[in-house]
C-alpha cells in the first residue's frame, strides 16, 4: 500500500469520528470506530484518544523507517443530537471493515451520510409537542392542559432550534428555552382556571432535559473515558440549572408583579 | 387496567416524540416507543404499590436498558438509539422544577427535599443503566475484535 492511501485511510477514519462525535456518540464507539477501520488496512500500530471536544490520532506504518508515522488532531466546536447518523456511520464501519471497499468510495458514503437532512424542524417541533402533551397527561393532566402543553412545547422547540442555529452557546438557549416555556403557560393558565402552570411547565421543560448527554455520561465513564464523562456529566448539569434558572427568573418576575402572593 | 392501557399509548407516543427529537432513525422509532412505554408501566405500577419513587425508577431503566439491549442485538444498531428516547420521560423534569419553585418561595427545607429526590433519581436511572451496559460489554468481551 502507497503512502498516499495510508493518509487517504487516516483522513477518511478521521472524518467518520468526526461525524460521531458531532452527533452525539459515545468516546469509546469512536475510538472503537477509528481503530477498526484503520487495523482493517494493515496498520500495525494505531492509538486513538478522543475526548468530548477533540479527536487524537497517530498510526504508524510498519516501525521501520521514522518518517512514516502519521498523527492527527481534529477540534470538535460544535456539536447537536442526530443518533440516525451515528447508527449510520457505525453500519458503515462495520461494512468497510468486513470487505475491501476502496477509499474513494467509503469516502463518498461517508460524505452521503453527513449531508443528511435530519427530521424537518416542523416534525420535530409537533413531535415534540405531541410528547409534552402525552407527557403532561401521564402526569395527569386535563385536556386543556394537554393542549396547552402542546402549544408551548412546539413553541420552545421551535425557538430552541432557532437559537442554536444562531451559534448561542448552550447556557442562553436553555435560559430562553427555560422562559419561554414559563411565559407561554403563564400566559395560557391565566386563560381559563382549569390549566395548572406546573404540569404545563413540566410537560413543557422535557423536551429539553438533558437525556443524551446523561445517558452518554454513564456510559463513557464506564467505559473508563473518565474525563469525556465528567465533561458529558458537568453538559448535563449545566442545562438542568439553566432550564431551571430561565423557569424560575420568569415566575419570580410574575410573582413580583402579582404582588408576592402565589395563586396556586 | 384502563389507566394502565391509556398511560401505556401515551407513553408510547411521548416516546417517539422525544426519539424524533434525537433523530432517531425511523426503523427504530416504534421499537424506542415500546421500551419507554413498558419502562413507564413499570414505573406507574410499582411507583403506586411501593410509593417509592427511587425503586420505581430504578427498576424502570433496567428494563428500558434491558428491552434496548436485545434490540440493540438483533437490529445491529448502537444501543443509545433504543434506550436515550426511553429513558427521557424517567428524568426528574418534576423534581428540578419544584426544587426551583421551593428556591423561589424561600422553603429550603422543600428545596433539599426535592433536590435530593431528584438527585437520587439520577442516581438510580445511572444506576440501572450501569448494570446493564456492563453485562453488555462483557458480552461483547467474549468475541476476539478481528483484527484484519
Amino acid at each position: 500500500m502507497s503512502k498516499v492511501n495510508q493518509k487517504k485511510l487516516l483522513v477518511m477514519a478521521i472524518y467518520a469520528a468526526e461525524i460521531m462525535l458531532k452527533n452525539g456518540a459515545e468516546t469509546y464507539r469512536v475510538e472503537d470506530t477509528i481503530n477498526r477501520i484503520c487495523r482493517s488496512r494493515d496498520f500495525p500500530y494505531v492509538e486513538s484518544y478522543v475526548t468530548l471536544t477533540g479527536i487524537f490520532i497517530s498510526v504508524d506504518t510498519d516501525g521501520e523507517d521514522l518518517n512514516d508515522m502519521i498523527t492527527y488532531v481534529k477540534r470538535i466546536n460544535k456539536r447537536v443530537i442526530n443518533l440516525n447518523k451515528v447508527a449510520e456511520v457505525n453500519d458503515f464501519s462495520r461494512r468497510f471493515v468486513e470487505s475491501r471497499m476502496p477509499i474513494d468510495e467509503a469516502m463518498a458514503v461517508l460524505k452521503a451520510i453527513d449531508t443528511t437532512l435530519p427530521y424537518s424542524i416542523t416534525l420535530q417541533a409537533v413531535f415534540g409537542g405531541l410528547a409534552s402533551g402525552c407527557f403532561s397527561l401521564l402526569l395527569g393532566a386535563n385536556v386543556l392542559e394537554f393542549f396547552a402543553a402542546l402549544f408551548t412545547s412546539i413553541l420552545v422547540t421551535y425557538s430552541i432550534h432557532k437559537l442554536k442555529q444562531a451559534d448561542f452557546n448552550l447556557f442562553i438557549t436553555n435560559i430562553a428555552g427555560g422562559g419561554l416555556a414559563a411565559f407561554s403557560a403563564i400566559v395560557l393558565s391565566s386563560l381559563h382556571a382549569s390549566v395548572n402552570l406546573d404540569k404545563v411547565i413540566i410537560g413543557a421543560i422535557m423536551v429539553m432535559v438533558p437525556g443524551v448527554a446523561m445517558t452518554n455520561a454513564i456510559r463513557d465513564s464506564i467505559a473508563g473515558d473518565l474525563v469525556s464523562g465528567l465533561a458529558r456529566g458537568a453538559e448535563a448539569l449545566l442545562i438542568a440549572i439553566s432550564i431551571a434558572f430561565g423557569v424560575g427568573f420568569i415566575l419570580q418576575g410574575w410573582i413580583f408583579l402579582k404582588g408576592g402572593i402565589l395563586p396556586w | 387496567m384502563v389507566t394502565y392501557i391509556q398511560n401505556f399509548i401515551f407513553a408510547y407516543v411521548a416516546t417517539i416524540g422525544f426519539a424524533i427529537l434525537f433523530n432517531t432513525p425511523k426503523s427504530a422509532l416504534l421499537k424506542a416507543g415500546f421500551g419507554g412505554a413498558v419502562g413507564w408501566l413499570l414505573y406507574s405500577f410499582i411507583n403506586f404499590k411501593s410509593d417509592n419513587i427511587v425503586l420505581a425508577t430504578f427498576i424502570a431503566s433496567f428494563f428500558i436498558a434491558l428491552i434496548g439491549e436485545i434490540f440493540a442485538i438483533t437490529n445491529k444498531k448502537p444501543i443509545t438509539v433504543f434506550i436515550i428516547p426511553g429513558i427521557v420521560p424517567l428524568v426528574p423534569g418534576f423534581g428540578i422544577y419544584f426544587t426551583m419553585l421551593s428556591i423561589l418561595e424561600k422553603n429550603y427545607t422543600k428545596a433539599a427535599q426535592y433536590g435530593s429526590e431528584a438527585l437520587l433519581i439520577s442516581i438510580s436511572i445511572a444506576g440501572a443503566l450501569t448494570i446493564v451496559l456492563t453485562l453488555n460489554s462483557y458480552r461483547k468481551k467474549k468475541q476476539p475484535i478481528k483484527i484484519k
